[in-house]
């Protein structure tokens, strides 16, 4: 299989790995997620690269790759339900003092999290969030009873 | 077969040196501390993948990981000791105009790393800290005085 | 200033809950979203044992010994391989077989092309070309001897390896290069 076939796989399945393994409450990666992303990245790239390494290879698999991202993101753009598929949808973890607690446990976030989150956006205590949120990309945003 | 083992047992080893770098990355990666991560983690892939480039082996190898990240993540949940060995817990660093001078040392963070966290966060100098705060995924929180 | 027709206006473009938070949230969605992500981990699951029992490559289950039907030869092999990845066949042949003291060995040509051949070990003496495939001789004693082909394929797919030493009965080999 050449090269660029594989390339365009590669990336797809990365994207693909990467949604079902699991978000990760916090703003930053954390060091496991770090290793994670990295470690995947570098596995599925040796059978990429394979024998061939030439420049001309890695040029076009980077081009494919490059397409095949922007592909993704202009379908993600135009269909609201791809948009869904790829990133997922925002959900509501804490409303006027009550946990959802049933999307907190299938999300494996805990009350710490949602507090460490909060605690970075300066907020002291439980009592002073109205709702917090997790967001698609993890972060938890937290709306305090103060705010407009 | 040993790829997959190979590669449960590389992240395994690549999460205990972020670790024990101690200083938590994520906020403050130095360039230094990028280089040593990327150079042996490339290591560790190449003797993970060995000879064998197929596609079977390395998406195996993928694979595997991903399920062990998901394995990880619900035993942190079910046992907060392991999640405590694995994370580390917020460690508090500033408290009512006190370095916790103990804990500050222990995590390898000094003073300009609190002030630049600070500034980050809109406040012109120490004192307008109440709390500041060493997140687990290596952030700093501030609390502010005003609030 | 943009012209009317470049701009929307806002107009509840993000869904809100109670009235007054815009979230966006689609619960229906994630739920079933997380029963589709427990089926996929299964299927993934079942693809790492079936993986590490062998059945696709390198393991208990692709590791095989095929033998002629007269018992001239045995070949240890791997029913599945993978692409571009190293393996070894071996031939293991029965003393009978030995005449004048020199072992010949025909072996299809599916051996050089989608299985790629890099190395016979011992070398043979002679290699001849024909009949759909090489025929190498050997030097040989009276014991039972081995002869080593290692192989690295370069083609994905089905591959039907022929192997038969002059005068005796042939042996039919299914070999499945993996990606």
């Amino acid at each position: 299989m050449s090269g660029v076939i594989r390339a365009i796989l590669g990336y797809y399945f990365l994207v693909f790995m990467m949604r079902i393994a699991g978000r990760r409450p916090g703003r930053q990666m954390a060091p496991v997620d770090f290793i994670l992303v990295f470690f995947s990245g570098g596995l599925i790239l040796t059978t990429t690269v394979g024998d061939d390494r030439s420049f001309v290879n890695a040029a076009a698999q980077i081009a494919a790759i490059c397409a095949a991202h922007y592909m993704l993101v202009v379908l993600r753009s135009r269909y609201p339900a791809m948009g869904r598929i790829v990133d997922g949808t925002p959900l509501v973890l804490l409303e006027h003092g009550r946990w959802r607690h049933k999307v907190m446990e299938s999300m494996l976030i805990e009350d710490a999290d949602v507090m460490s989150s909060a605690r970075d956006q300066g907020v002291e205590n439980l009592e002073q969030i109205d709702y917090a949120i997790l967001e698609r990309n993890g972060q938890i945003s937290v709306i305090t009873k103060d705010s407009e | 077969m040993y790829t997959l083992i190979h590669a449960v047992l590389g992240y395994l080893f690549m999460t205990l040196m972020m670790r024990i770098l101690k200083r938590r990355p994520g906020a403050q990666l130095t360039p230094f501390e990028f280089v040593l991560v990327f150079l042996v983690g490339g290591v560790i892939i190449l003797a993970t993948v060995g000879d064998d480039r197929s596609i079977t082996n390395c998406y195996g190898g993928v694979i595997a990981i991903c399920l062990m990240h998901r394995l990880i993540n619900r035993a942190k949940l079910k046992w907060p000791r392991f999640a405590d060995l694995v994370d580390g817990k917020p460690i508090v660093l500033l408290a009512n105009g006190q370095w916790q001078a103990y804990s500050m040392k222990q995590a390898h963070i000094d003073d300009n790393d609190v002030m630049a966290a600070a500034r980050g966060k809109n406040v012109r100098n120490l004192d307008g800290i109440k709390y500041a705060v060493l997140e687990r995924n290596g952030g700093i929180s501030i609390i502010k005085k005003s609030s | 200033m943009p012209a009317i027709h470049d701009t929307r206006p806002i107009e509840d473009s993000v869904p809100k809950i109670n009235d007054e938070l815009a979230v966006g949230s689609d619960l229906q969605f994630q739920q079933r979203w997380e029963k589709l992500e427990s089926i996929i981990w299964i299927f993934l699951f079942i693809f790492l044992l079936l993986s590490l029992a062998g059945l696709f490559g390198r393991g208990p289950l692709s590791n095989v010994t095929a033998q002629a039907p007269d018992a001239s030869m045995q070949v240890d092999y791997e029913r599945f391989e993978r692409f571009s990845t190293p393996s070894v066949l071996t031939v293991r042949v029965n003393p009978a077989s030995i005449k004048n003291g020199q072992l010949q060995l025909w072996v299809s040509d599916s051996l050089v092309k989608p299985l790629g051949n890099q190395r016979v070990i011992p070398q043979p003496e002679r290699s001849e070309l024909g009949a759909g495939g090489i025929t190498y001789t050997f030097p040989a004693f009276e014991s039972s001897a081995s002869i080593e082909f290692q192989m690295q394929p370069s083609a994905i797919g089905k591959s039907e390896l022929k192997m038969r030493i002059p005068g005796n009965s042939e042996l039919d080999l299914n070999i499945y290069v993996m990606p």
